[in-house]
């Protein structure tokens, strides 16, 4: 390899270089990979065969190294029947059996991981769901490898090819009341939703310093929809002292190389961006607020992996506070995970949400999904989960636009698409 | 399957760009493991008498981002099970390319591919070096091929049989130093 090559690195080529033990790597290598953490939710179909497949075709009676697996339990929570109460039984039987950690109760997984520290600066996590990216808001390089997992599981490295990168700096400041989940959506935008197929996106500039951990988390968490495997932002001082809060776990973060080698760098400046609605069917139908205004809503979602979060329970606090939801209108809010409810009940927010009238849930990834408080057809949905194909949260028939919790606080009190910014002018 | 060529006729082109797979069978059959009930199901919303038209070794042709969403595994399930042996696309969506090659199903990236055929067009396809020849037409064009351990995997059947090989053979496959 050139020296060239060698000096013109990548933060997520430098992360993929230590993981694999080389000095450095070319995009487009082959290359064989060590995470430095595993993880995966149960759900059914997914872990049952994995873990017996450990065993009959690896031969592995017992997990080599648990310490490097982790497991959530936050789907189908709280179970609903017998079937999957014991999908968790056998989840929970396995991971006692092999000393791997189980997190049950804690929250939605992806965010658990990040409170329990999986999320290190400069480290390689992989997991089956692509969401886990939002860990690159700590500066991991965070991979969703589907049923590649198991290669994970049976051996301690994975083969994979090595990804360009490419790199989005935000400039500017966004108007009140839009937030991340718009700032996303303006990427979608921009770089169009296979605009990074393919590669890492390597989020910098101002505008992603100015944002909080919970914000670069939803940014993140997104990147799929770009195209991009996976997002990242180099860790700061805010992501390690987050980190080190959490996890006594050594870590050293990674940086790109001020010449690194991007195949696309794009500059975007983020100061006059409307909220966002994504419009049904498809998660790439990304119009301004003003092109759906006024069309009717039932219910209203705020959670999931990519929201939740205390930013996100405060925006739409802020819009409910002393105001009541529309008369039927149904809204669900789920803190991401039992920390940030927590958190959010000390500072009075789940008090304001019930008095206006939310249905606040305790954390579970079902209501993303329809697994609960499922849609009936005709209906529609304006939610802050992360993906919109006819079908995602009950019928087929049923709608759902997807936008920040704002947007759908000041829906909530609509009834109907509502833009949220008029809450947040400034005095 | 190894080294195989494919020939078959291009039995559907998904033109749309950033094409939903879970469409192919509803999302309403998502949780579906019946392969039967799939199939049933296959391309109804699309042309209800699709099962019918499918051969042996028959191709699918895609669009920009061929899989994009959250594609679940059934579409290609039932397409499989109906004697469709690959898809050939403009590009693929990263999870779904990911998803498929686990399942050892041959895709092939071809840029211009949209422009390069009719249905029910006979296509040659080498799959591995990604060239597409276009029998009806007497054309030829060459794709991107995909990464190599996908290829791999691709070629041995499959994920899990990958994974076997792996494991007997404890090969070691070098990154650059």
């Amino acid at each position: 390899m050139s020296d060239q090559v060698l000096s013109r690195q990548t933060l997520a080529q430098k992360i993929l270089a230590r993981a694999a033990g080389v000095a450095a790597v070319a995009p487009g290598t082959r290359l064989r990979v060590k995470p430095r953490f595993v993880l995966a939710y149960d759900f059914p179909g997914i872990l049952e065969p994995l873990f017996e497949q450990l065993g009959t075709e690896f031969g592995l009676a017992r997990m080599p190294d648990p310490d490097r697996y982790a497991l959530f339990i936050d789907h189908m929570v709280p179970a609903q029947k017998p079937s999957e109460e014991q999908v968790h039984q056998v989840t929970r039987s396995w991971a006692s059996a092999n000393g791997v950690r189980l997190h049950e109760g804690d929250g939605i997984g992806h965010q658990v991981a990040a409170e329990k520290g999986y999320g290190l600066p400069g480290a390689l996590v992989v997991h089956f769901d692509r969401h886990v990216s939002a860990l690159g808001a700590f500066g991991a390089l965070a991979l969703g490898i589907r049923r590649q997992i198991l290669e994970a599981f049976a051996f301690d490295s994975v083969d994979m090819e090595v990804p360009g990168s490419m790199r989005a700096t935000l400039h500017g400041r966004p108007r009140p009341g839009v937030m991340a989940r718009d700032l996303f959506n303006h990427l979608v935008l921009r770089l169009g939703p296979g605009g990074c197929r393919g590669h890492v996106l390597e989020l910098d500039g101002p505008a992603v310093a100015a944002l909080t951990i919970g914000e670069r988390m939803t940014l993140c968490g997104l990147a799929t929809f770009t195209g991009a495997i996976s997002a990242i932002v180099a860790a700061d001082d805010v992501a390690c002292e987050w980190v080190r809060r959490r996890t006594a776990e050594p870590f050293e973060p990674l940086f790109s190389d001020a010449d690194a080698d991007y195949a696309e760098v794009h500059d975007i400046d983020i100061s006059d961006i409307p909220p966002y609605v994504v419009v049904p069917p498809s998660p790439a139908n990304v119009v301004p607020v003003g092109a759906v205004l006024g069309r009717p809503a039932d219910q209203g979602y705020i959670g999931s992996c990519v929201s939740g979060r205390l930013e996100d329970l405060r925006a739409a606090a802020h819009v409910l506070r002393g105001r009541r939801i529309a008369p039927g209108f149904r809204l669900n809010v789920v803190p991401t995970s039992r920390e940030l409810m927590g958190a959010a009940a000390r500072e009075g927010l789940l008090e304001v949400l019930v008095e206006a009238g939310a249905f606040v849930s305790s954390p579970s990834c079902d209501y993303c999904f329809g697994h609960i408080q499922a849609l009936a057809a005709g209906q529609t949905a304006v939610s802050t989960g992360p993906l919109n194909v006819p079908g995602r949260m009950g019928s087929a028939d049923a709608h759902v636009y997807i936008a920040s919790a704002a947007t759908v606080a000041a829906t909530a009190l609509a009834g109907r698409i509502a833009d949220p910014t008029p809450f947040f002018a400034r005095a | 399957m190894e080294w195989g060529i494919l020939r078959g006729r291009a039995i559907w082109i998904f033109s749309e760009p950033n094409f939903d797979v879970d469409r192919i069978v509803g999302v309403a059959h998502m949780t579906t493991t019946r392969v039967e009930e799939l199939v049933r199901v296959c391309m109804r919303d699309f042309d209800a008498t699709f099962p019918d038209h499918v051969q042996p070794n028959d191709l699918l042709i895609g669009g920009d981002n061929f899989g994009y969403g959250h594609p679940h595994y059934q579409a290609m399930i039932a397409m499989r099970a109906m004697g469709i042996v690959g898809v050939v696309a403009e590009s693929f969506a990263p999870d779904f390319l990911r998803g498929e090659a686990a399942a050892g199903f041959p895709l092939v990236m071809c840029a211009g591919i949209l422009q390069g055929v009719t249905r029910f067009d006979v296509l040659e396809v080498d799959w591995r070096s990604a060239l597409v020849r276009n029998v009806t037409r007497n054309t030829e064009l060459r794709g991107t091929p995909l990464p190599a351990h996908l290829a791999d995997m691709i070629a041995a059947g499959g994920l899990l049989p990958h994974l076997q090989r792996r494991r007997s053979t404890r090969r070691w496959a070098p990154g650059p130093r």
